[in-house]
């Protein structure tokens, strides 16, 4: 069945149960995904597929229910349990279906030249990026390279008179490499997003991977004590997105956050500014609404240091007596509206990565950390984490490090911030941040 | 779910270029999600998964596609949309399904849809009384529900036709703990195979109860010291170090690539003598188990490693392909969004001939980690880690003061062999795991053990 007409149906029927405000969020796509292995296409897959998800407000309570069948048995479900799932809410938190807003950015998400590759010239790019990192260095012994791409719509239609439709596609191409010398086996990938093939650096992905494995041969762990250190900046990213919950409005209010009451406040060292930008050009939290449909717009959320606001949705606007920022997300489509940041990143500074090095007589350069969603807690800011990178002695590298963890609170962290890097970097994901360098963090070693 | 001519015609599409094994994932899952914050109930998420997966293999290679669309026009579109990634002419193939009936081992009595979510609720606020009331740190309880009932049906080019149903219920319970600017976190998560009948079995408020001593306990701990020092690991879910610095270097996803420390290795001793693990999939009712995997074939009870020696590794038909073995019945998946490979079910250390009471007599100095938080593994390199929820000091012998914030770090191969003293009182403990074919449920479990040596990582410093 046909989307407007499922919703039409669905929004009658809802309207015969009992529910005054109803609406349909829906989201549907395209993905392609393959991988080589020793020169064959060894793994390969197709997806159409989609979702939707149905909230209502019956007696004054919102239900949600979802579904990835649209037919008729479907409806029926969808209000039964949307009508069950409202009467056993009992929270007092106001959730409301919305009208639109006053008008919407234009944002640039999707990419005809993407859409007019084709699968020849993709699998062509796996093959190319494989054959590279084997060529680069003999100690190479197995690399696993893959494209992954797709396309995806996102449509909002609600009883109120909202119906927005956004539509984004993306492209990615990553490579893993393990290296062996002797004994040693060191892992490294590399990855791409891109929005024409053509501007994949098949090289350059390769050379970044295999460079870095087969840097890390001879690593030894250090002695335990405090260093100053240097996050790389994926890793300055990777922590960034650990901690951004703490910005949730939602958690501010239901004490899941130390921010609480921060506005205003210095929080962390001046020289760090935060952008939650959802109008970034083809990045993955980009879109011009947001899960309840409201406009989303750039703002700072640190600005030198100082918090400006929290990430709102409607519900948690409403309690705090704001405008929502345009926050609103899910999960997934089944999810029920929470809080997340679209595009969000450190702003860069002017230090070149190489010499926030050369600045350094003893640190530790943390090129990789693991165990962020456990031995991280996003709520008190303490992580004690594995890690591994390179030593740092006189401003240059002597070798590289493993099997330590770094640990610290990321508030005071982000207090003792001395340098910030000019390298932006993202990734392919929704969290950026240059190279940092950290006054210290304890380090775990022998 | 679907008939068999369409299963017939839509296997035989999908051989038209040449792949040499076809197969058909159904899956219709309904499931409920309830989340309670400080007693009330916040969100209330029910619904139906539906798709369908359709997989070739041909030699070491796979193409896979899935829809949400079962009309007959479209599953044949798909599969031919498959087959087109393949380049190669049919085999003569005729494709006869014949339907096997499976011996249900995990009975249900209390269907989720047969419990009002009233009654959920309810559960729920007795786990939400039980952990607030338990100390005043307790500043803040989060209780998850889920349950979920999802049935299968796999055909395959081999004339496999079998279906299944799955039913699974958990409740979590996040219980905060507050002092000052500091919070901490006590987690406990139960779950089975089983129906509402579960709750009847299990004391929720006992689990409730524990969460909250875990954080009221860590709130008023010290940070942990860092360094190298035997750590004693307790029971139950202790047993996720044997997941993450073993268990996913013994699944063919890795192995068979060679891309595992623990490739080629069958027969040697890669463990130390009282180290004894299996692989279960069978135990009744329990969150890891299945009666068939996502592959049809029936689970079974693998043993890995008999005092020290690898003995199996968790193999999926694909993976076992390369390797020259036969499935496990390890093929898992998330949903049908997903290409199944070898994952874990309910995979623990064997009881060994200490007590708890020796272990901790035994230990001069070092950590007693009896709460385990997640972790991760690179088998490629064996290196994994994992966080501690709740630990204390060992000194001279005895349980000395609590600590808070610990890591383990280390490498699968080693920590293997520095096992060094294996209680008798096993237990199990329920996990999601999240790996390349989505998240999927699994046991996880071990008796009390030692590790004569491991890299504790903490913010105290050196330890003394």
């Amino acid at each position: 069945m046909k989307l407007e007409l499922f919703a039409e149906k669905l929004f009658a029927a809802g309207k015969e149960s009992g529910f005054t405000d109803m609406e349909v969020f829906f989201s549907g796509g395209s993905s392609f995904r393959a991988g080589v292995f020793k020169g064959e296409i060894d793994n390969y897959t197709l997806a159409e597929s989609s979702g939707l998800s149905f909230r209502g407000i019956y007696n004054g309570k919102m239900g949600y229910a979802f579904t990835e069948k649209l037919d008729e048995e479907s409806i029926d479900m969808l209000i039964n349990d949307a009508q069950q799932n409202a009467i056993i809410n009992d929270s007092e938190d106001v959730e409301e279906i919305f009208a639109g807003s006053a008008e919407y950015a234009e944002v640039d998400a999707y990419s005809q030249e993407l859409a007019n590759a084709t699968t020849e010239q993709k699998l062509a790019l796996v093959h190319a990026i494989e054959k590279a990192a084997y060529a680069l260095d003999d100690r190479i012994a197995t690399v696993q390279a893959f494209f992954g791409g797709g396309a995806s719509e996102r449509r909002i239609i609600n009883n109120k008179g909202l119906n927005l439709a956004f539509q984004g596609n993306t492209a990615m191409l990553g490579v893993s490499v393990i290296a062996r010398q002797g004994q040693e086996t060191k892992t490294a990938y590399g990855r791409e997003v891109a929005r024409d093939l053509a501007e994949f650096d098949v090289d350059k992905i390769a050379k970044e991977a295999v460079d870095e494995a087969v840097s890390l041969f001879g690593a030894d762990t250090i002695v335990s004590k405090d260093y100053p250190i240097i996050l790389r900046n994926d890793v300055a990213a990777q922590l960034l997105a650990v901690f951004a919950p703490a910005f949730s409005a939602e958690n501010v209010q239901k004490g899941l956050s130390l921010l609480r009451g921060k506005i205003g406040e210095q929080i962390y060292d001046a020289k760090i500014t935060i952008v939650d930008d959802p109008h970034m050009p083809g990045k993955p939290g980009s879109c011009p609404f947001d899960a309840e449909g409201v406009a989303t717009y750039k703002k700072n959320v640190v600005e030198d240091g100082v918090l400006k606001t929290y990430l709102h949705n409607l519900k948690t606007a409403r309690q705090d007596g704001v405008e929502s920022t345009g926050n609103a997300s899910k999960r997934s489509y089944k999810s029920s509206i929470g809080i997340s940041p679209s595009n969000f990143y450190i702003q860069p500074g002017e230090v070149n990565y190489d010499e926030m090095i050369k600045g350094t007589k003893e640190g530790l350069i943390i090129i990789s950390l693991q165990g962020t969603h456990s031995g991280a807690n996003p709520v008190s800011g303490d992580f004690s984490l594995a890690a591994y990178g390179y030593l740092v002695q006189d401003g240059a590298i002597v070798g590289p490090v493993h099997q330590i963890t770094v640990a610290g609170n990321y508030y005071q962290m982000m207090r003792e911030v001395l340098q910030i890097g000019n390298d932006l970097y993202f990734g392919g994901g929704s969290y950026g941040a240059p190279s940092l360098k950290i006054a210290r963090l304890a380090v775990a070693g022998k | 779910m679907l008939p068999k001519p369409l299963l017939e015609r839509v296997l035989l599409q999908a051989l038209a270029t040449g792949g040499d094994f076809a197969e058909i994932f159904v899956e219709d899952k309904y499931s409920t999600n309830l989340n309670m914050v400080g007693g009330k109930l916040e969100t209330g998420l029910s619904g139906r998964d539906y798709g369908v997966g359709i997989r070739i293999l041909k030699g070491f290679n796979y193409v896979y596609a899935y829809t949400n669309d079962d009309s007959e026009a479209n599953l044949l579109k798909v599969a031919k949309t498959a087959a087109d990634a393949l380049v190669g002419a049919q085999r003569d193939q005729v494709i006869d399904l014949t339907r096997q009936e499976i011996t249900n081992r995990h009975l249900i009595e209390r269907y989720p849809h047969a419990v009002s979510k009233q009654d959920k609720v309810a559960l729920m606020l007795r786990a939400n009384n039980a952990a607030l009331n338990y100390s005043s740190f307790i500043s803040q309880v989060r209780v998850s529900y889920l349950d979920e009932d999802q049935k299968v049906l796999i055909a395959n080019s081999d004339g496999l036709l079998v279906e299944d149903r799955r039913v699974r219920t958990r409740c979590s319970i996040n219980a905060i703990a507050s002092k000052g600017n500091e919070k901490q976190v006590g987690f406990y998560g139960p779950g089975a195979s089983k129906g509402f009948e579960f709750y009847d079995e299990i004391d929720i408020e006992d689990y409730a109860r524990e969460a909250a001593r875990i954080a009221a306990t860590m709130i008023n701990a010290d940070l942990c010291p860092s360094g190298r020092f035997p750590v004693i690991i307790d029971n139950e879910f202790g047993g996720v170090i044997f997941h993450e610095a073993c268990g996913h270097s013994l699944e063919a996803t890795s192995v068979a690539k060679k891309m595992s420390v623990f490739a080629d290795r069958l027969g040697e001793k890669i463990a130390s003598d009282v180290v004894s693990a299996v692989d279960d999939g069978t135990i009744p009712n329990a969150w890891g188990s299945q009666n068939i995997d996502d592959e049809g074939t029936p689970t079974r009870r693998n043993v890995l490693i008999e005092n020290g020696i690898l003995k199996s590794y968790m193999i999926d038909k694909l993976n076992g392909r390369r390797m020259g073995m036969a499935s496990t019945g390890n093929s898992r998946r998330q949903s049908y969004r997903f290409a199944p490979t070898s994952r874990m079910t309910n995979t623990f250390i064997l009881p060994g001939k200490h007590t708890r009471d020796e272990i901790i007599a035994a230990t001069e100095f070092g950590l007693l980690a009896t709460y385990m938080g997640g972790g991760s593994v690179r088998p490629a390199t064996g290196e994994f880690n994992f966080a501690v929820r709740e630990a204390y000091m060992v000194r001279n012998g005895r349980i000395a003061e609590p600590v808070r914030g610990a890591t383990l770090i280390g490498k699968g191969s080693e920590i293997l062999h520095n096992i060094d003293m294996v209680a008798d009182n096993l237990a199990r403990g329920q996990g999601m795991c999240g790996s390349a074919s989505g998240s999927i449920p699994n046991d996880v479990g071990q008796p009390t053990i030692r590790v004569s040596e491991i890299t504790v990582g903490g913010r105290k410093g050196a330890a003394k």
